[in-house]
């Protein structure tokens, strides 16, 4: 024990020495090849290390690629979809433009911003009321045809009561016999003509017009067309009549108003 | 002359991974450990002149004087076996932390007090401290492992 004393005194003895020694006269020992066996074992080290790794990295490097590109891909079609959508609107306006420099009574045209909620087939919210010159009753058509009739208006809004309304009636013609009748809404997606006698000829496919005798629609807009005609007699004078309106009434985001 | 080769490749080992793993700009110590080790496993004279060549190899890896690392290793490898040999201490996972943590202080701080005497601060208190406090922190879990041979 007591020679291990003496052995660990003497080395920390000689550590004392040669640090002081070394601080007078600078570094004892500069053996640089053993730095630079450390420094090639580390480059080997990172060598193996790179070649270990290395698979794994490209493969969360190609799953990071994947994952950037599906979102490219999901972004271009999101900017397609817009385009596409950017270019219906586009048609449709340009359609209703046309319309609009073709009617002398045009008043505005408006955009459906909702759908009524007491009727919520039938009844349209527009874009436009009183200061826009909207009045009450006044006809709401598109491109395709009749739309239907304003029912009331606000300073800056209006309801649009749709021909498939059960409320709705209006005056109509069929346009190559000049058969006058009254055209109603079923609520549901059809009309019905009324009015027809027996007498008159009319077949399915038949258009027909409206005839301006209501005094509240213009005359000559397109209303629909006849999609079946029930011959049977069952008591009435007149016939049974089902009319496909060419507005459907699902598809309508512009109208124009006229007078 | 196998027993030579196992602790020259120990030896080796330990620098590589030393100069490559760290943990928060803190590098490990991991020649204390191997000198815990050799502490755990052989008598103080073996252990100190171990501790002694592993110090004076890290002293010439770091280019600066020969000593510091020398005179803290060996001092290292010959308290060791006090601690663990079960004459003072009987050891315990515990033991085993405490004591590993106390050695890479003791190491961190000889090294810090020779090199600032005999050549200049290698850092300033604060950052030594740190240092020295992240390694014991770092190497307290390998107490656990390093279990002297007459602990089981």
């Amino acid at each position: 024990m007591q020679r291990k004393k003496y052995f660990f005194f003497i080395f920390v003895i000689i550590t004392f020495i040669l640090m002081t020694y070394q601080s007078k006269k600078g570094r004892l020992l500069h053996i640089d090849f053993i730095n630079s066996i450390l420094d090639s074992s580390f480059e080997i080290t990172e060598d193996l290390i790179d070649a270990v790794t290395k698979p794994f990295k490209t493969m969360m490097l190609r799953d990071e690629e994947n994952r950037l590109l599906q979102q490219q891909v999901r972004k271009l079609l999101m900017e397609k979809e817009r385009g596409q959508e950017a270019l219906i609107e586009n048609r449709r306006l340009r359609e209703l433009l046309k319309l609009r420099e073709s009617r002398k009574n045009y008043i505005v045209s408006a955009r459906v911003i909702a759908r009524g909620i007491d009727h919520p087939k039938n009844i349209l919210i527009l874009d436009r009321g009183l200061k826009d010159g909207v009045k009450k009753d006044m006809t709401a058509m598109t491109p395709k045809g009749l739309a239907g009739k304003i029912l009331d208006v606000s300073d800056s809004y209006s309801r649009l009561m749709l021909l498939t309304d059960i409320n709705f009636s209006a005056a109509v013609r069929q346009q190559e016999t000049r058969t006058e009748g009254i055209i109603s809404g079923t609520g549901t997606g059809k009309c019905i003509l009324k009015y027809i006698p027996y007498e008159e000829e009319i077949k399915n496919g038949d258009t027909l017009i409206t005839s301006g005798l209501d005094s509240l629609f213009p005359p000559g807009i397109p209303v629909g067309y006849v999609s079946k005609v029930h011959d049977k007699k069952d008591g009435g004078y007149f016939r049974q009549i089902e009319v496909v309106p060419f507005q459907d009434d699902t598809g309508i985001e512009e109208v124009l108003i006229v007078r | 002359m196998r027993h030579f080769l196992y602790w020259l490749i120990l030896i080796f080992l330990s620098f590589i991974l030393q100069g490559r793993l760290s943990v928060i700009g803190v590098p490990l110590d991991l020649t204390t450990l191997l000198v815990y080790y050799a502490g755990t496993r052989y008598g103080q004279t073996k252990s100190l002149l171990l501790g002694g060549a592993i110090g004076a190899l890290e002293d010439i890896l770091s280019s600066t004087i020969l000593g510091p690392n020398m005179l803290a290793k060996g001092i290292i490898g010959f308290s060791v076996p006090f601690f663990t040999s079960g004459g003072f201490f009987r050891w315990t996972p515990l033991l085993g932390i405490i004591a590993v943590s106390f050695f890479t202080l003791i190491d961190n701080t000889i090294v810090f007090l020779a090199r600032s005497l005999f050549d200049t601060m290698p850092t300033a208190i604060s950052n030594a401290l740190f240092i020295a406090i992240m390694q014991s922190l770092l190497n307290a879990p390998a107490g656990i492992f390093i279990r002297p041979e007459h602990a089981d």
